[in-house]
């Protein structure tokens, strides 16, 4: 094909108002050179994120569909809920909108930096790395191997694996082509991947430290408290770095391509880029209003998210100004809608964002489904039709043909956005509705629905009309799927691969004069002001200059970051120590595991926040002091059933296994799954000395538990009494050795040494029966003031 | 877009009429309009700004703010004082069980302790499901009320019936020993047959 020459170097910085002007222009002196951009990979990550997405909405439909009708996970522990929601959400997030991103990074890099990809080998490996972590990821999860982080459920092999395939592979690949572009300046879609790919390096790797206990077993170095602190650090700004700056990124390309119009405004990018990444990190610990986390840091967490709602919607009015004199072209470009309804999407949810994490309106929707709208009306309404929108912009360019069917791709449209909806809405009144019931109180002052399972029920209607938004959402999809295979069979026997062509960038530039200043100003300091910061001059020298860039963006975020962290961290008063809170036995600290395995946090919060309601519902508010040996700690998002903070000995052993057995055994309108494979599997005693080991390193005072075979004598002993007990309550026999015994030790644990003397017998000896010490104190304990 | 074009407000939207001039710079055939940042985008961020350094002055330094926990316990204080009002400790014998079961408004209340704690085991209207059934006249542990409150306090069976000494504080733990006593008589949905255990009792003294 004919050799396209692309543009030569303009310089110059603010436009002049000449119409017709061409671009100031200066011929360069250096030798054109010539280079082939890589779309074979480009196609491979498209045909990815296809695949991956469909994997990914069906586990979300399936799992959803879980929650009106318990028994379609067949009793299969693999396919039970709390095994494959992470799944869902890891599929989401990683692996459909991951693609997603490397099919726009990889096409819009090459072309706005003029230069192939630095190496077709890191492309590879970056590419095949990545769909080996997500295969590991389909493997791993529904067998139980978790660290119980949501989001970062991953066990440590394949966290180091995504360390060396995201920055080794992905990272290397991408800055070192950037060092090799051919054109000077970075544009805005540049920015924000040089955004992602640093602070998505640096949260994985500070969230995932972990102390390996097995090859698929860790537990998190952080405990309680801290924690739930960078745990939140993390997902919040997973959110913000993962789904959010690679996408603006996408749509800065994407976008003015599509509309042939340009972009609205070149200093909003700068300002909203800027306060977009140094904001966004500080917004964590909205996710943990009222928690035991210390009231300092959920205040920055609040006033830091609600300072960012302009910052979020500047990315989405320039994208929706770019639009202005296109609006016509919507009518017939399912592309233009997909963009128009993708932003305006992500205007709404970053307007709610910051609404939900004012506190007060938090404590109502934390542990509701107002949580789970609020993320999907993001996921799939900002980072499902963006991607949606690219792909069928992508499909004619990348196969070199027509797209198969306009008509098919609106009919996605309308089935994606109708199905958004009718998913979305529902589920804010079932979030909302729920929320309110919690808290209601009658007039005589008692809780006016005490009994949880009631305000499950009302959900009912609600979950179903989701399930077919979902459904609607993924007809949509389908209809893609059978678009882009049409279009695929009529692509040419071999791809065109035009030659272009572009000088390389002299080692020596001159940034032009500085802009005159526009202020009236008196002082040649305030003159220097205007040119230099007021008019944007300084960044634009930025902007060709990759590496300051990449050390300013790591900069805003770390210097953020260490605001919040180093105080959390430091300061004494943020965890009260309780004296009576003692680490779990052996027995108990394997219970815990299968606790974390099974993914009963998906489900069940551990965090009594201090409101009435909850007092009320479930006991005694939690304390920060109670978490200390809690690694990773436990507290949950979202009550798809009760709180168990304070629940030992609420129950019987005899009640704990029948329900296990099968909940509706016990409360007949119950939607948990059935665990009965945990009174017939047997409990490897054998193991709780490498565990009780591995949190003696993490500084859990184990003491002489840690010498060989005393851990598995003391999970031995506990064992058979607690299996005495529960044969003496109602008849289950020879479950002595079975893994619901320790699952039972860890239920009944929950939340009581609180009220345990402050001198309770140490971990060595077997606690006895719940101790029957104080009252519930009327005034808060330890740990209460702020 | 190749060529460098001067637009309208009435085309392109630029703010208070005036042209909007494009960049002096293009990627890949993308131009940039140098447009300045929306007037009200500057309003809005200034104002969240306020808001937050408002917020935090007023809520960690100023004495008018209470914390989320003295919150809390003020309302506890309101709570149990419109609960319970001048009634003080309740003791857990006869003579003050007796005239709990008598007080509609309190046995209101016992009526949402024991769905919040009680009816997982022995049922919403205590027909009993693992544990007792509440309703008839077998019993295992108690032969008259007082002996109610000490199993809810001290627990029995092994644990098969929990302590709620550490869970439920005095006065709850007698209004629902009251409650369960109301519940002697009445009619379940599906009441458990008696255990091999429990034996009939007395009828509770007249109130």
């Amino acid at each position: 094909m004919a050799q396209v020459t692309s543009g030569v170097e303009t310089h110059g910085f603010h436009g002049s108002v000449e119409a017709g002007r061409a671009p100031s222009r200066r011929t360069s002196p250096a030798a054109l050179e010539t280079f082939v951009y890589d779309d074979a990979i480009v196609r491979m990550f498209m045909v990815a994120t296809i695949v991956w997405g469909l994997v990914a909405f069906l586990a979300g439909l399936f799992i959803a569909l879980q929650l009106a009708v318990p028994q379609l996970n067949f009793g299969l522990e693999f396919l039970s809920f709390g095994r494959l929601r992470p799944l869902h959400t890891n599929a989401a997030i990683f692996a459909f909108a991951g693609n997603a991103i490397f099919t726009a990074v990889y096409y819009s890099t090459q072309r706005l930096c003029k230069a192939r990809m630095f190496s077709d080998v890191l492309s590879r490996l970056h590419f095949w790395g990545w769909q080996l972590i997500i295969v590991c990821a389909a493997l791993t999860l529904p067998l139980g191997f978790t660290t119980g982080k949501e989001y970062a459920e991953l066990e440590w092999p394949i966290d180091l694996l995504i360390a060396v395939v995201w920055l080794g592979f992905f990272g290397t690949n991408f800055f070192m082509t950037l060092l090799r572009r051919r054109e000077r300046h970075m544009y805005v879609a540049i920015w924000f991947y040089i955004a992602s790919i640093v602070t998505v390096t640096v949260l994985h790797v500070f969230n995932s430290l972990e102390l390996p206990v097995t090859m698929l077993k860790s537990y998190s170095v952080y405990a309680g408290v801290q924690d739930a602190f960078m745990q939140w650090w993390y997902g919040h700004n997973a959110v913000a770095f993962f789904l959010t700056t690679p996408f603006l990124g996408l749509m800065y390309y994407f976008l003015p391509k599509a509309a042939e119009r340009p972009v609205y405004s070149y200093r909003l990018s700068i300002v909203h880029f800027w306060s977009l990444v140094f904001i966004y990190i500080w917004a964590g610990p909205h996710h943990l209003h009222y928690t035991s986390l210390p009231t300092w840091a959920s205040s920055l967490g609040m006033v830091f998210s609600v300072m960012l709602w302009m910052p979020s919607w500047g990315g989405g009015i320039n994208g929706l100004l770019t639009l202005r004199g296109a609006w016509h072209k919507l009518r017939d470009d399912p592309v233009l809608k997909f963009f128009a309804a993708g932003v305006t999407f992500y205007m709404m949810s970053t307007f709610e964002g910051p609404m939900l994490s004012v506190k007060s309106v938090n404590a109502l929707s934390h542990y509701t489904d107002w949580t789970i709208a609020h993320v999907h009306s993001g996921a799939l309404g900002w980072n499902g039709l963006m991607t949606f929108g690219m792909i069928y912009w992508l499909l004619p360019r990348l196969f070199q043909t027509k797209l198969y069917s306009r008509k098919m791709a609106e009919w996605h449209f309308w089935a994606g956005t109708l199905g958004i909806l009718l998913y979305v809405i529902p589920i804010y009144f079932g979030g909302i509705t729920q929320g309110l019931m919690w808290r209601a109180f009658d007039e005589t002052g008692r809780l006016q629905f005490p009994d949880f399972v009631e305000t499950v029920m009302a959900l009912m209607p609600f979950y179903w009309l989701r399930a077919i938004g979902g459904l609607l959402f993924i007809a949509g999809m389908l209809i893609m799927i059978v678009n882009a295979i049409l279009t695929w069979r009529t692509r040419p026997a071999k791809y065109d691969e035009p030659v272009h062509s572009a000088p390389a960038l002299s080692p020596v530039y001159d940034d032009g004069p500085m802009p005159e200043p526009r202020l009236h100003a008196n002082t040649q300091f305030a003159k220097d002001v205007d040119s230099r910061v007021i008019q944007g001059w300084f960044h634009r020298v930025w902007e060709r200059k990759p590496a300051k860039f990449t050390v300013m963006t790591l900069l805003a975020v770390v210097v953020a970051s260490a605001f919040e962290i180093i105080p959390t961290f430091l300061i004494r008063s943020n965890v009260p120590t309780i004296a009576s809170v003692k680490p779990y036995t052996p027995l108990e600290l394997a219970g815990r595991d299968i606790y974390i395995a099974e993914g009963c946090y998906n489900c069940h919060s551990q965090m009594i926040r201090p409101l009435w309601h909850e007092t009320r519902r479930y006991g005694e508010y939690s304390k920060p002091g109670e978490f200390v040996y809690d690694h990773p700690f436990q507290w949950g998002s979202r009550r798809i059933g009760p709180d168990l903070a304070r629940e030992g000995g609420m129950r019987s052993h005899d009640w704990h296994v029948r329900h296990f057995e099968d909940p509706r055994q016990m409360l007949p309108q119950s939607i948990m799954p059935t665990y009965a494979h945990l009174l017939r599997q047997d409990f490897d005693f054998a193991s709780v000395q490498g565990k009780v080991r591995a949190m003696a390193m993490l500084g859990v005072p184990y003491g002489e538990v840690v010498k060989d075979g005393v851990a598995e004598r003391l999970a031995r002993e506990q064992a058979a009494k607690i299996a005495a007990e529960l044969e003496a309550q109602g008849g289950y026999k020879d479950m002595g050795g079975k893994k619901i015994i320790a699952l039972v030790a860890y239920m009944q644990r929950l939340g009581t040494d609180i009220s345990k003397p402050a001198d309770a017998p140490a971990p060595e000896a077997v606690p006895a029966a719940p101790a029957a010490s104080s009252a519930r104190s009327e005034e808060p304990v330890a740990g209460a003031g702020r | 877009m190749t060529t460098m074009q001067t637009e309208h407000s009435n085309s392109t939207g630029a703010q208070g009429g005036a042209a909007s001039f494009l960049m002096d710079h293009e990627y890949d055939g993308i131009r940039e309009f140098d447009n300045p940042t929306p007037g009200w985008w500057h309003i809005f961020f200034l104002a969240t700004c306020l808001f937050s350094a408002i917020y935090m002055v007023w809520y960690h330094m100023s004495p008018l703010s209470t914390s989320i926990h003295k919150d809390w316990q003020n309302q506890q204080l309101a709570e149990y004082k419109k609960i319970f009002g001048g009634l003080g400790e309740l003791k857990g014998d006869l003579e003050t069980i007796q005239k709990m079961r008598l007080d509609s408004k309190l046995m209101s209340v016992a009526q949402g302790i024991f769905e919040s704690n009680c009816a997982a085991c022995h049922g919403k209207d205590g027909g009993g499901i693992n544990g007792f059934n509440l309703t008839d006249d077998a019993y295992k542990n108690v032969k008259t009320i007082p002996d109610i409150f000490t199993v809810v306090t001290a627990g029995a069976n092994n644990g098969a019936m929990p302590a709620w000494s550490a869970k439920l504080t005095q006065n709850e733990r007698v209004l629902v020993a009251a409650y369960a006593a109301n519940l002697r008589g009445t009619r379940p949905a599906s009441p458990k047959a008696p255990d091999p255990a429990e034996v009939p009792i007395d009828p509770w003294p007249a109130n």
